[in-house]
């Protein structure tokens, strides 16, 4: 991979937006080379967020280095922005993206562009849903395609958490803290305060209902080794997709699981396999 | 206990922990909970999915106990268990 060196450092900035600022890293394409697209980074949920910072940091300056303007954006409660995880809600997310779309409009000549990694990947195909412009590619880093599914993973972390502080064999078990948060009330999972509404919110999020109709889409899925298939129902989604008639490609993976793996994974075949597709001009 | 469900659950553990060479030394008396500093709890729901990725089995919140992970042994035991039900 090209280094840092044959495009401008990275530019971090705080971006106005309601409720304060967001924090941003924007990688500009590399100054010999037509802009070829811009993306912007849509991040993972919670401690995700933090295990694939390297990974997606990595990537954003392969991109920049084959011509692409890269903007990472920290959403609103997560990062270096503002605001508490308590308070983050994915209406303000919608309208953090929303802001991120403008602020590369007008820095970039290129088509906008998207990348989201795990919820971030959900994330990035509603938002497509909802703007009115077209969003050129979506690339999907193992998307999250269930936020309900995702929500009680998140939850029996609490419970794990439980179990490990004081090896209880009674613990909180995922049904009681949704009744929890139905009826209103925050909740602390593995540091996170989790809002009810926003825990509402990511459990109605459900990749087979948005259907990306208007984008080129690229799934990068990771699998333990080749040959390996895609989890059932990861790869329903993929057959209601191109039922649908998206223009999909789903680029299989062998690699770490980078988004969770206990020591910060580069996983050098994701990033070769992105740069690839991008690179070749196939797209 | 199979020998099967062993040897893949020590790989799974060494991939979700990254042991590395440690992998060599687990056997079925290897303690697990309290004893390997990398079993957090974002490492324990991780090797769950992976368990019932891998086996093809669902576990239920209230079969998370600290007991299943006292021993490489007697989490094996366990997946026997599911595996049979």
């Amino acid at each position: 991979m090209r280094g840092c060196l044959d495009h401008p450092a990275a530019q971090p900035f705080f971006l106005d937006a309601a409720h304060g600022k967001r924090f941003c890293i924007y990688h500009a394409p590399a100054l010999e080379l037509d802009c070829c697209g811009a993306f912007i980074y849509v991040h993972p949920f919670g401690d995700e967020m933090n295990k694939t910072r390297r990974i997606a940091a990595l990537q954003a300056r392969a991109f920049a280095a084959m011509g692409f303007g890269v903007l990472q954006i920290d959403l609103f409660g997560c990062g270096d922005s503002s605001g508490e995880f308590a308070d983050a809600r994915l209406a303000i997310w919608r309208e953090d993206l929303a802001i991120a779309k403008k602020w590369l409009e007008q820095h970039v000549a290129a088509p906008v562009s998207l990348w989201g990694a795990r919820l971030g990947g959900l994330l990035a195909l509603d938002f497509a849903s909802r703007v009115e412009s077209t969003i050129e590619k979506i690339i999907l880093w193992q998307p999250v395609v269930s936020g309900e599914l995702f929500l009680t993973q998140f939850l029996r972390l609490r419970l794990a958490g439980d179990m490990l502080a004081e090896g209880m064999e009674k613990h909180t078990g995922t049904r009681t803290m949704r009744n929890a948060l139905a009826a209103g009330e925050i909740l602390e999972v593995a540091g996170y305060e989790l809002a009810p509404a926003l825990a509402a919110a990511v459990d109605t999020l459900d990749a087979s209902k948005i259907v990306p109709t208007k984008s080129a889409v690229h799934w990068f899925e990771i699998v333990p080794e080749i040959g390996r298939a895609m989890q059932p129902a990861r790869a329903e989604v993929v057959r209601a997709w191109k039922q649908e008639g998206v223009d999909l490609q789903v680029h299989m993976v062998p690699g770490e699981s980078f988004w969770s793996t206990q020591t910060v994974s580069e996983c050098p075949d994701m990033l070769s396999a992105t740069a690839q597709i991008f690179a070749s001009g196939q797209t | 206990m199979t020998m099967q469900s062993i040897e893949a659950i020590k790989n799974i553990l060494a991939d979700v922990l990254s042991l590395g060479d440690r992998k060599t030394s687990l056997n079925s008396n290897s303690a697990l909970l309290g004893s390997l500093p990398e079993l957090d709890s974002m490492a324990v729901i991780n090797i769950i999915t992976a368990l019932e990725e891998q086996f093809g089995i669902v576990v239920d919140d209230d079969e998370i106990s600290a007991k299943t992970f006292e021993t490489l042994g007697t989490l094996a035991l366990f997946i026997d268990r599911k595996l049979a039900e």
